[in-house]
Protein backbone atom coordinates (compact mmCIF):
# COMPACT_ATOMS: atom_id res chain seq x y z
CA UNK A 1 0.00 0.00 0.00
CA UNK A 2 1.85 3.43 -0.92
CA UNK A 3 1.43 6.68 0.69
CA UNK A 4 -1.22 7.67 -1.84
CA UNK A 5 -3.92 4.88 -1.14
CA UNK A 6 -3.45 5.32 2.37
CA UNK A 7 -5.90 8.30 2.31
CA UNK A 8 -8.26 6.19 0.85
CA UNK A 9 -8.90 4.02 4.05
CA UNK A 10 -11.42 6.14 5.11
CA UNK A 11 -13.81 6.40 2.32
CA UNK A 12 -12.82 3.08 0.23
CA UNK A 13 -15.99 0.49 0.39
CA UNK A 14 -15.69 -2.65 2.64
CA UNK A 15 -14.74 -4.62 -0.31
CA UNK A 16 -11.48 -2.76 -1.40
CA UNK A 17 -10.75 -2.48 1.82
CA UNK A 18 -10.87 -6.57 2.02
CA UNK A 19 -9.37 -6.91 -1.30
CA UNK A 20 -6.48 -4.92 0.03
CA UNK A 21 -5.88 -6.72 3.61
CA UNK A 22 -6.30 -10.44 1.87
CA UNK A 23 -3.07 -8.82 -0.15
CA UNK A 24 -1.81 -8.81 3.43
CA UNK A 25 -2.32 -4.71 3.90
CA UNK A 26 -2.88 -4.29 7.98
CA UNK A 27 -3.75 -0.19 7.66
CA UNK A 28 -6.56 -1.74 5.15
CA UNK A 29 -7.95 -4.18 7.93
CA UNK A 30 -7.20 -1.60 10.50
CA UNK A 31 -9.42 0.46 8.78
CA UNK A 32 -12.26 -2.36 8.68
CA UNK A 33 -11.65 -2.89 12.44
CA UNK A 34 -12.64 0.61 13.11
CA UNK A 35 -15.54 0.71 10.89
CA UNK A 36 -17.06 -2.68 12.41
CA UNK A 37 -15.51 -3.11 16.06
CA UNK A 38 -18.82 -1.46 17.63
CA UNK A 39 -21.02 -3.75 16.03
CA UNK A 40 -19.06 -6.86 16.64
CA UNK A 41 -18.66 -5.85 20.17
CA UNK A 42 -22.25 -5.30 20.71
CA UNK A 43 -23.15 -8.19 19.68
CA UNK A 44 -20.48 -10.41 21.37
CA UNK A 45 -22.00 -7.70 24.53
CA UNK A 46 -25.64 -8.97 23.94
CA UNK A 47 -24.70 -12.69 23.70
CA UNK A 48 -22.44 -12.55 26.99
CA UNK A 49 -23.90 -9.38 29.33
CA UNK A 50 -20.48 -8.62 30.42
CA UNK A 51 -18.31 -6.42 29.16
CA UNK A 52 -14.63 -7.98 29.94
CA UNK A 53 -15.90 -11.28 27.72
CA UNK A 54 -17.61 -9.48 24.89
CA UNK A 55 -13.91 -7.35 24.28
CA UNK A 56 -12.24 -10.43 24.72
CA UNK A 57 -14.38 -12.04 22.32
CA UNK A 58 -14.71 -9.19 19.85
CA UNK A 59 -11.38 -9.01 19.48
CA UNK A 60 -10.46 -12.49 19.29
CA UNK A 61 -12.75 -12.76 16.50
CA UNK A 62 -10.69 -10.08 14.67
CA UNK A 63 -7.89 -12.21 15.21
CA UNK A 64 -9.96 -14.89 13.26
CA UNK A 65 -10.80 -12.15 10.57
CA UNK A 66 -7.24 -11.32 9.80
CA UNK A 67 -6.29 -15.04 9.63
CA UNK A 68 -9.17 -16.28 7.67
CA UNK A 69 -9.55 -13.49 5.39
CA UNK A 70 -8.26 -15.36 2.10
CA UNK A 71 -11.81 -17.69 2.95
CA UNK A 72 -13.79 -14.50 2.52
CA UNK A 73 -15.69 -14.39 -0.73
CA UNK A 74 -18.06 -11.43 -0.51
CA UNK A 75 -21.03 -14.26 -0.31
CA UNK A 76 -22.52 -11.96 2.79
CA UNK A 77 -21.44 -8.22 3.92
CA UNK A 78 -18.13 -8.27 5.35
CA UNK A 79 -19.84 -7.02 8.27
CA UNK A 80 -22.38 -10.14 8.24
CA UNK A 81 -19.15 -12.64 7.94
CA UNK A 82 -17.25 -10.65 11.20
CA UNK A 83 -20.52 -10.78 13.44
CA UNK A 84 -21.22 -14.71 12.32
CA UNK A 85 -17.12 -15.44 13.29
CA UNK A 86 -18.00 -13.11 16.92
CA UNK A 87 -21.27 -15.47 17.06
CA UNK A 88 -19.90 -18.47 16.77
CA UNK A 89 -17.12 -17.75 19.49
CA UNK A 90 -19.61 -16.45 22.00
CA UNK A 91 -21.51 -19.63 21.54
CA UNK A 92 -18.42 -21.63 21.80
CA UNK A 93 -17.78 -19.72 25.44
CA UNK A 94 -21.03 -20.33 26.62
CA UNK A 95 -20.55 -24.18 26.04
CA UNK A 96 -17.38 -24.38 27.76
CA UNK A 97 -18.80 -22.78 30.56
CA UNK A 98 -21.81 -25.16 30.87
CA UNK A 99 -24.04 -22.25 30.03
CA UNK A 100 -25.95 -23.31 27.65
CA UNK A 101 -27.84 -25.95 29.79
CA UNK A 102 -31.03 -25.76 31.61
CA UNK A 103 -29.74 -23.73 34.73
CA UNK A 104 -32.84 -22.41 35.35
CA UNK A 105 -36.29 -23.31 36.82
CA UNK A 106 -37.57 -20.89 34.15
CA UNK A 107 -36.06 -23.24 31.10
CA UNK A 108 -36.85 -26.43 32.51
CA UNK A 109 -40.63 -25.79 33.06
CA UNK A 110 -40.44 -23.95 29.30
CA UNK A 111 -38.99 -27.39 27.87
CA UNK A 112 -41.65 -29.25 30.28
CA UNK A 113 -44.40 -27.60 28.31
CA UNK A 114 -44.96 -25.25 30.39
CA UNK A 115 -44.52 -21.62 28.32
CA UNK A 116 -47.81 -20.67 27.77
CA UNK A 117 -49.49 -20.89 31.13
CA UNK A 118 -47.19 -18.52 32.39
CA UNK A 119 -47.29 -16.08 29.92
CA UNK A 120 -50.10 -13.33 28.43
CA UNK A 121 -49.97 -12.51 24.91
CA UNK A 122 -48.86 -8.63 24.79
CA UNK A 123 -49.03 -6.22 22.71
CA UNK A 124 -45.91 -3.25 22.95
CA UNK A 125 -46.84 -0.33 20.80
CA UNK A 126 -43.35 1.35 20.60
CA UNK A 127 -44.91 4.93 19.85
CA UNK A 128 -46.74 5.06 23.15
CA UNK A 129 -44.56 6.72 25.43
CA UNK A 130 -41.35 5.69 24.34
CA UNK A 131 -38.19 7.13 22.27
CA UNK A 132 -36.26 4.66 19.83
CA UNK A 133 -33.63 5.01 21.79
CA UNK A 134 -35.17 4.75 25.40
CA UNK A 135 -36.95 1.68 23.79
CA UNK A 136 -33.70 0.05 22.68
CA UNK A 137 -32.23 0.24 26.29
CA UNK A 138 -35.24 -1.19 27.52
CA UNK A 139 -35.07 -4.16 25.33
CA UNK A 140 -31.22 -4.76 25.88
CA UNK A 141 -31.83 -4.46 29.68
CA UNK A 142 -35.13 -6.76 29.49
CA UNK A 143 -32.74 -9.21 27.34
CA UNK A 144 -30.36 -9.08 30.44
CA UNK A 145 -33.07 -11.65 32.72
CA UNK A 146 -33.26 -14.00 29.85
CA UNK A 147 -31.35 -17.24 30.47
CA UNK A 148 -27.92 -17.58 28.23
CA UNK A 149 -29.93 -20.42 26.64
CA UNK A 150 -33.06 -18.30 25.44
CA UNK A 151 -31.23 -15.07 24.27
CA UNK A 152 -28.99 -16.70 22.39
CA UNK A 153 -31.81 -18.60 20.49
CA UNK A 154 -33.31 -14.68 20.06
CA UNK A 155 -30.45 -13.24 19.06
CA UNK A 156 -29.48 -15.77 16.48
CA UNK A 157 -32.96 -15.37 14.90
CA UNK A 158 -33.90 -11.75 14.96
CA UNK A 159 -30.48 -10.47 14.46
CA UNK A 160 -28.56 -12.78 12.79
CA UNK A 161 -32.12 -13.71 10.73
CA UNK A 162 -31.07 -17.16 10.96
CA UNK A 163 -33.51 -20.33 10.00
CA UNK A 164 -34.46 -22.73 12.86
CA UNK A 165 -32.73 -25.45 11.43
CA UNK A 166 -29.50 -23.31 11.17
CA UNK A 167 -30.21 -22.38 14.48
CA UNK A 168 -30.81 -25.86 15.79
CA UNK A 169 -27.33 -27.16 13.74
CA UNK A 170 -25.37 -24.25 15.53
CA UNK A 171 -26.61 -24.47 19.07
CA UNK A 172 -26.65 -28.08 18.99
CA UNK A 173 -30.43 -28.80 20.07
CA UNK A 174 -32.95 -29.93 17.92
CA UNK A 175 -35.89 -27.70 16.11
CA UNK A 176 -38.34 -28.07 18.23
CA UNK A 177 -36.49 -26.55 21.46
CA UNK A 178 -35.56 -24.20 19.25
CA UNK A 179 -38.89 -23.09 18.60
CA UNK A 180 -39.80 -23.52 21.96
CA UNK A 181 -36.62 -21.40 23.30
CA UNK A 182 -37.66 -18.46 20.58
CA UNK A 183 -41.40 -18.03 22.03
CA UNK A 184 -40.85 -18.15 25.43
CA UNK A 185 -37.85 -15.36 25.27
CA UNK A 186 -40.41 -13.67 23.22
CA UNK A 187 -43.24 -13.71 25.37
CA UNK A 188 -41.11 -13.30 28.59
CA UNK A 189 -39.30 -9.93 26.47
CA UNK A 190 -42.74 -8.90 25.72
CA UNK A 191 -43.84 -9.64 29.34
CA UNK A 192 -41.20 -7.09 30.82
CA UNK A 193 -41.55 -4.27 28.31
CA UNK A 194 -45.38 -4.59 28.90
CA UNK A 195 -44.34 -4.36 32.83
CA UNK A 196 -42.27 -1.37 31.88
CA UNK A 197 -45.15 0.38 30.39
CA UNK A 198 -47.57 -0.27 32.48
CA UNK A 199 -44.75 1.06 35.22
CA UNK A 200 -44.44 4.90 33.03
CA UNK A 201 -48.44 5.04 33.03
CA UNK A 202 -48.90 4.64 36.98
CA UNK B 1 -55.67 -22.21 26.43
CA UNK B 2 -53.96 -23.73 23.17
CA UNK B 3 -52.39 -26.81 22.48
CA UNK B 4 -48.46 -26.07 22.67
CA UNK B 5 -47.89 -27.50 19.36
CA UNK B 6 -50.53 -24.72 17.74
CA UNK B 7 -48.74 -21.88 18.97
CA UNK B 8 -45.49 -22.77 17.89
CA UNK B 9 -46.85 -23.69 14.31
CA UNK B 10 -48.86 -20.45 14.38
CA UNK B 11 -45.36 -18.89 15.30
CA UNK B 12 -43.41 -21.26 12.80
CA UNK B 13 -46.18 -19.37 10.19
CA UNK B 14 -44.83 -15.56 11.32
CA UNK B 15 -41.41 -16.57 10.81
CA UNK B 16 -42.05 -18.17 7.39
CA UNK B 17 -41.01 -21.69 8.35
CA UNK B 18 -43.52 -23.65 7.59
CA UNK B 19 -44.30 -26.07 4.44
CA UNK B 20 -47.27 -25.26 1.63
CA UNK B 21 -49.78 -27.60 3.15
CA UNK B 22 -48.79 -26.15 6.89
CA UNK B 23 -49.59 -22.69 6.13
CA UNK B 24 -52.77 -23.45 4.26
CA UNK B 25 -54.19 -25.33 7.54
CA UNK B 26 -52.78 -22.28 9.91
CA UNK B 27 -54.30 -19.73 7.67
CA UNK B 28 -57.26 -21.56 7.59
CA UNK B 29 -57.54 -21.68 11.45
CA UNK B 30 -56.86 -18.01 11.88
CA UNK B 31 -59.84 -17.49 9.80
CA UNK B 32 -62.59 -18.82 12.81
CA UNK B 33 -59.99 -18.44 15.54
CA UNK B 34 -59.62 -15.01 17.38
CA UNK B 35 -57.36 -15.94 19.90
CA UNK B 36 -55.04 -17.19 17.15
CA UNK B 37 -55.08 -14.43 15.60
CA UNK B 38 -54.70 -12.37 18.55
CA UNK B 39 -51.28 -14.44 19.38
CA UNK B 40 -50.27 -14.26 15.64
CA UNK B 41 -50.51 -11.04 15.99
CA UNK B 42 -48.94 -10.24 19.09
CA UNK B 43 -45.68 -12.63 18.38
CA UNK B 44 -45.42 -10.23 14.86
CA UNK B 45 -45.35 -7.11 17.21
CA UNK B 46 -42.72 -8.15 19.63
CA UNK B 47 -40.37 -9.81 16.84
CA UNK B 48 -40.24 -6.57 14.82
CA UNK B 49 -40.10 -4.31 18.33
CA UNK B 50 -37.04 -6.67 18.80
CA UNK B 51 -35.52 -6.28 15.45
CA UNK B 52 -36.10 -2.60 15.00
CA UNK B 53 -34.43 -2.08 18.70
CA UNK B 54 -31.43 -4.15 18.41
CA UNK B 55 -28.91 -2.70 21.47
CA UNK B 56 -26.14 -1.50 20.77
CA UNK B 57 -23.23 -0.60 22.55
CA UNK B 58 -19.40 0.99 21.88
CA UNK B 59 -16.16 -0.69 22.65
CA UNK B 60 -15.23 1.14 25.97
CA UNK B 61 -11.43 1.85 24.45
CA UNK B 62 -9.94 4.16 21.94
CA UNK B 63 -9.41 2.94 18.18
CA UNK B 64 -5.57 2.66 18.84
CA UNK B 65 -5.36 0.69 22.09
CA UNK B 66 -8.29 -1.59 20.63
CA UNK B 67 -6.39 -1.91 17.56
CA UNK B 68 -3.15 -2.23 19.27
CA UNK B 69 -3.90 -5.19 21.41
CA UNK B 70 -5.72 -6.84 18.46
CA UNK B 71 -2.10 -6.79 16.67
CA UNK B 72 -0.52 -8.09 19.48
CA UNK B 73 -2.68 -11.55 19.48
CA UNK B 74 -2.29 -11.77 15.79
CA UNK B 75 1.53 -11.26 16.40
CA UNK B 76 1.62 -13.98 19.22
CA UNK B 77 -0.59 -16.29 17.19
CA UNK B 78 1.84 -15.84 14.02
CA UNK B 79 5.06 -16.65 16.09
CA UNK B 80 3.12 -19.76 17.91
CA UNK B 81 2.42 -21.23 14.34
CA UNK B 82 6.10 -20.67 12.76
CA UNK B 83 7.69 -21.70 16.09
CA UNK B 84 8.64 -25.33 15.62
CA UNK B 85 6.06 -27.93 17.35
CA UNK B 86 8.19 -30.16 20.29
CA UNK B 87 7.50 -33.00 17.74
CA UNK B 88 9.29 -31.55 15.01
CA UNK B 89 11.98 -30.17 16.86
CA UNK B 90 12.91 -33.76 18.13
CA UNK B 91 12.85 -34.94 14.42
CA UNK B 92 15.24 -32.32 13.43
CA UNK B 93 17.42 -33.10 16.71
CA UNK B 94 17.23 -36.84 15.38
CA UNK B 95 18.33 -35.86 11.90
CA UNK B 96 21.47 -33.73 13.58
CA UNK B 97 22.43 -36.84 15.64
CA UNK B 98 21.82 -39.07 12.83
CA UNK B 99 25.30 -38.95 11.12
CA UNK B 100 26.73 -38.60 15.06
CA UNK B 101 24.87 -42.02 16.08
CA UNK B 102 25.93 -44.17 13.08
CA UNK B 103 29.53 -43.61 13.35
CA UNK B 104 29.50 -44.12 16.93
CA UNK B 105 27.71 -47.47 15.82
CA UNK B 106 30.17 -48.26 13.58
CA UNK B 107 33.29 -47.32 16.33
CA UNK B 108 31.26 -49.54 18.41
CA UNK B 109 31.71 -52.71 16.03
CA UNK B 110 35.24 -51.80 15.40
CA UNK B 111 36.01 -51.75 18.84
CA UNK B 112 34.38 -55.18 19.94
CA UNK B 113 37.10 -58.13 20.25
CA UNK B 114 36.88 -60.00 16.48
CA UNK B 115 35.49 -63.31 16.58
CA UNK B 116 35.34 -65.30 13.86
CA UNK B 117 31.71 -66.81 13.21
CA UNK B 118 30.94 -70.54 13.15
CA UNK B 119 28.17 -71.34 10.01
CA UNK B 120 25.90 -71.95 12.69
CA UNK B 121 26.47 -68.65 14.61
CA UNK B 122 26.03 -67.01 10.85
CA UNK B 123 22.85 -68.70 10.40
CA UNK B 124 21.44 -67.45 13.49
CA UNK B 125 22.37 -63.74 13.19
CA UNK B 126 19.67 -61.57 12.44
CA UNK B 127 19.53 -58.24 11.28
CA UNK B 128 17.36 -54.72 11.46
CA UNK B 129 17.38 -52.35 8.81
CA UNK B 130 15.47 -48.79 9.27
CA UNK B 131 15.60 -46.51 6.55
CA UNK B 132 13.72 -42.30 6.66
CA UNK B 133 13.69 -40.76 3.21
CA UNK B 134 12.81 -37.78 5.21
CA UNK B 135 16.11 -38.00 7.08
CA UNK B 136 18.04 -39.18 4.42
CA UNK B 137 18.98 -42.03 6.54
CA UNK B 138 19.51 -46.15 7.27
CA UNK B 139 20.68 -47.61 9.82
CA UNK B 140 21.42 -51.56 9.90
CA UNK B 141 21.74 -53.21 12.93
CA UNK B 142 23.33 -56.81 12.50
CA UNK B 143 22.96 -59.20 16.31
Amino acid sequence: MNQTLKHEYPSAPDDRLVAWAQGGDPEAFEELVHRHRDKIYARAMIMMRNEDEALDLSQEAWVKGWQRLVQFQGESSFATWMTRIVINLCLDQLRRHKRMRAESIELMEEEGGGVERHLPVVHVNPTEGMEKEELRKRIDEAMDKLTDAHRAVLVLHEFEGLEYKEIAKKVGISIGTVMSRLFYARRRLAGLLQGLKRERSE
Amino acid sequence: MKDTQVILDLQAYVDGELDTARRAEVERLLTGDAEARELVEGLRQVARLIRDHEPTSAVPETREFYWSQIQRRIAAQESQTSRPQPAAAAINWLRWLAPALGVAAVAVVLAMPKKELSGQEFAEATTMTFHSDADGLTLHWIE
